[in-house]
């Protein structure tokens, strides 16, 4: 058999023949003395008997002695081929233990061509040759091949392994079918390095399952999907820098483990990466409901593939603490949502985060972090805003005139967010609680009515519909209403938002028929993901006798005023104002008639 | 002539007050309903005035409604039980106006301590006092603080009909200010009726005048 030890390579690269054990010669020259004269006594003594004893044994150990004969033989001529063997590969390593064999490939990438004997002697094919796998190599002829990189060589140099492990036995192993019926499959070496090959058995037992997996996934590896390339390369540094660093990798992917490796298929990256985030569920229960009922996971079940899971935020293996989320720079929301982190970045929030201030709100402050939806600015400003602004109404009421109704009907963002274009909301609201009727509830109101409503106007919706999904409410007993709301036509400049001293203040800037405030009125419509849709109305409803009653509770002094009145009023002053013109003109045109009729009396009176 | 004592000190006093408050309230009201046409002063100084002005027009009009309750005097503005009577008087007064008074005829009216209006003005000022200022003041207080009397603003059938309310009156009230100050003009002499709002006494023909 062949075998390498420590003393096998001597310096001038030949190998010696270690079957001369250094020991035994060692105890040979302690027997003597006492032991030698014993024997001498033995033979003097016991000659008779022992003559025809051994005789005896002699006949009857003479087949035994045969056979050992034939097996010395036989182990004799194993051993003339260990030797041949040894030979070939003290020929091979008289170059290959040297440090400094180098090999330079195509693309100037080296590598040491130098084998360490012990690793190769204690790896599972320790009991092959050098030409068992380098077949085109002998003590004859070593080709010199060049290779483009380092790469190309470990591609072809694997070829060798299939000369032992058919594809059929590799295949059987859904591992080894995936990697290897690739057209981009790694080299064996990859995963399995080369001359130090251990065997599987012995510390699969022991490594732990990440240890394991890392055999592999902590190399170079990716895969093709439909296309797309998936690397599949786990930084082991950074997965134990994550805080899931002290757990196992079945712990998440609980279908894998030192047994078992699925095969299993996606239609793309994305698919997988959906796929795969369920398994944050298992320990985060209470999140992963939470993102359940978020709009993001509804824009998932409507076909939105883009829309984020865990891992989006997250990530994969580098799962950061918390923390790092609330950043700046590592705010997540900002991958999709460009735009809007843009105008949060210039905002008064934005400006004093970045200056340090650990209290100024992100992204999940206002939005939340799991069960994330619209912020409702523009329906409930005192659920958002409030929730840290705990004085902010006592603050407005110090200078604002009803400042209750003004925060009830006004998003906070339409007066401090002073730039941004506005529009009326409305929307339709329980009159009980306020809260708005969704798009379902809707639709069951209005009937038919409902499509009518959402179907694309030239100018919008306009009084008469409004005054059609007044009364259908009215005729289902709905106890529901229009409710009408100032917000921001933008919602991505709603983060905008300004400091207080640019906020608007100045009351003439609503309350004036030309305000800027009112120009643009739409219907908002809840979705069942909690974001609105929202249908373009007409802006003449504000101020039309029709939606006198529809959308009674929406009206700003002076700027949503109704246009039957401003003309009621103008024929109302003139006709006040006509009574004492056009009597004073009669009694100046009567004069003549007074004058003869007081002329007539005092000619009556003098004739008397 | 002879001179009756035709206003009590403390009509006269609620007359003013109110009159100032009347002109102050129309002003104001202009200035916060039709900023786009005119602009004189701001949003806020014309709701605060108008505000002030409003509370003085109610604490005027309680104390006014209290003495001709207690005193009896608001019998004046009741017209006579006689509907017929009443009608007839209407017309006969109208008649006055649109024709009697070119031609030079007398005021069939003679104004009296206890009964200073004639028909006309006793259906049109029992109107105002007793149903259009009491509703405009209900109104402006709602408008006043419309959070805290939202449940009324609401059986009132909202904001938007409490202002509209409010705003027709306020026109209302506005023309008929024209009206107002022209027939205060028909005494005797132009300025008698006005004189007498002043003094509380006026001065009558032997066989009275009134508007």
């Amino acid at each position: 058999m062949f075998r390498f030890n420590d003393e096998v390579v001597v310096a001038d690269g030949m190998c010696q023949d270690l079957s001369v054990d250094k020991g035994s010669k060692a105890e040979s020259k302690a027997l003597g003395g006492d032991r030698l004269s014993t024997f001498q006594k033995i033979r003097t003594a016991g000659i008779f008997v022992l003559g025809p004893l051994s005789g005896l044994l002699f006949i009857c150990l003479l087949p035994l002695m045969s056979l050992l004969i034939v097996v010395t033989l036989l182990s004799k001529m194993a051993s003339a081929s260990d030797v041949m063997q040894s030979e070939e590969a003290a020929m091979c390593m008289g170059c290959h233990a040297n440090q400094d064999v180098v090999k330079t490939f195509g693309n100037k990438e080296k590598l040491s061509v130098r084998i360490s004997e012990r690793h190769f002697k204690d790896s599972v094919h320790g009991f092959l040759t050098c030409t068992s796998c380098h077949s085109t190599v002998s003590m004859d002829n070593h080709p010199s091949a060049n290779y483009a990189s380092r790469r190309a060589f470990a591609v072809q140099i694997s070829t060798a392994c299939k000369g032992c492990h058919t594809d059929e036995q590799l295949m059987a192993k859904p591992m080894h079918r995936a990697a290897i019926s690739r057209s981009n499959a790694p080299p064996c070496s990859d995963c399995h390095g080369s001359h130090s090959i251990r065997k599987s058995a012995g510390w699969k037992e022991v490594a732990s399952t990440s240890q394991y997996c890392l055999t592999c996934h902590k190399k170079d590896l990716s895969l093709s999907v439909n296309g797309e390339t998936l690397s599949l390369t786990i930084d082991e540094k950074t997965l134990r820098g994550s805080v899931h660093g002290s757990h196992e990798c079945s712990n998440c992917h609980s279908e894998y483990s030192k047994t078992a490796h699925p095969l299993r298929e996606f239609k793309n990256k994305r698919e997988l990466s959906i796929a795969f985030s369920g398994v944050c569920k298992g320990c985060h229960t209470d999140k992963y409901q939470q993102h359940q009922g978020s709009i993001h996971t509804s824009l998932l079940t409507q076909g939105n593939r883009k829309a984020p899971v865990c891992t989006d935020c997250h990530g994969a293996h580098a799962v950061g603490p918390k923390l790092l989320a609330e950043t700046l720079s590592g705010t997540p929301c900002r991958k999709c949502h460009e735009s809007t982190f843009e105008a949060y970045k210039n905002s008064v929030h934005g400006q004093a985060k970045m200056s340090g201030n650990s209290q100024a709100p992100i992204c999940s402050s206002c939005h939340s972090a799991h069960q994330v939806g619209p912020a409702l600015a523009s329906r409930s400003p005192k659920a958002t805003c409030f929730g840290c602004h705990e004085d902010a109404a006592a603050l407005h009421k110090e200078w604002l005139p009803n400042a209750d109704l003004h925060l009830d009907a006004i998003a906070c963002t339409a007066c401090h967010v002073p730039e941004a274009e506005h529009t009326v909301y409305l929307r339709v609201t329980d009159n009980r609680s306020g809260a708005s009727i969704n798009k379902a509830t809707l639709k069951e109101y209005l009937g038919p009515g409902y499509d009518d409503l959402t179907s694309a106007k030239e100018n919008g919706l306009d009084e008469k519909h409004l005054w059609d999904v007044y009364q259908q409410l009215g005729d289902k007993n709905s106890a529901a209403g229009l409710t009408g709301t100032l917000g921001l036509q933008d919602c991505n400049k709603s983060h905008n938002l300004a400091s207080k001293k640019w906020a608007v203040k100045q009351c003439d800037s609503c309350h004036d028929a030309n305000s800027k405030f009112f120009k643009t009125v739409a219907m908002a419509i809840i979705a069942p993901d909690g974001h609105e849709e929202h249908y373009a109305v007409n802006r003449a409803v504000l101020g039309s006798v029709i939606t006198l009653l529809p959308i009674n509770q929406f009206y700003a002094i002076g700027s949503t005023r109704l246009r039957f009145l401003d003309i009621l009023g103008v024929l109302m002053v003139f006709g006040g104002m006509s009574v004492p013109i056009v009597h004073l003109t009669l009694r100046f045109l009567t004069i003549p008639i007074r004058e003869a009729k007081r002329l007539n009396k005092l000619r009556k009176e003098g004739r008397r | 002539m002879k001179r009756i004592y035709l206003h009590p000190m403390l009509v006269r006093v609620c007359h003013w007050i109110n009159a100032f408050s009347f002109l102050v309230l129309i002003l104001t009201g202009i200035q916060i309903r039709y900023r786009d046409v005119i602009q004189v002063t701001s949003f806020r100084t014309a709701v605060d005035i108008h505000n002030i002005f409003g509370f003085v027009l109610l604490f005027n009009f309680i104390i006014w409604i209290i003495y001709y309750v207690v005193s009896g005097k608001f019998r004046t503005y009741i017209p006579p039980f006689s509907f017929k009577g009443f009608i007839a008087g209407c017309i006969r007064q109208a008649r006055y106006y649109g024709y009697g008074i070119f031609m030079g005829e007398e005021n069939p009216h003679h104004s009296t301590p206890d009964s200073k209006f004639n028909p006309m003005q006793q259906i049109a000022y029992l109107n105002i006092m007793a149903l259009f200022i009491p509703v405009q003041i209900v109104t402006g207080i709602l408008l006043w603080d419309v959070k805290g009397f939202a449940y009324w603003i609401g059986l009132a059938g909202g904001i938007k009909v409490v202002d509209s309310v409010h705003v027709l009156l306020y026109l209302f009230f506005t023309s008929f200010l024209f009206v107002h100050v022209y027939l205060a003009t028909l005494g005797h002499t132009a300025g008698e009726h006005i004189k007498a709002m002043f003094t509380g006494y006026e001065e009558v023909p032997e066989h009275g005048h009134s508007h």
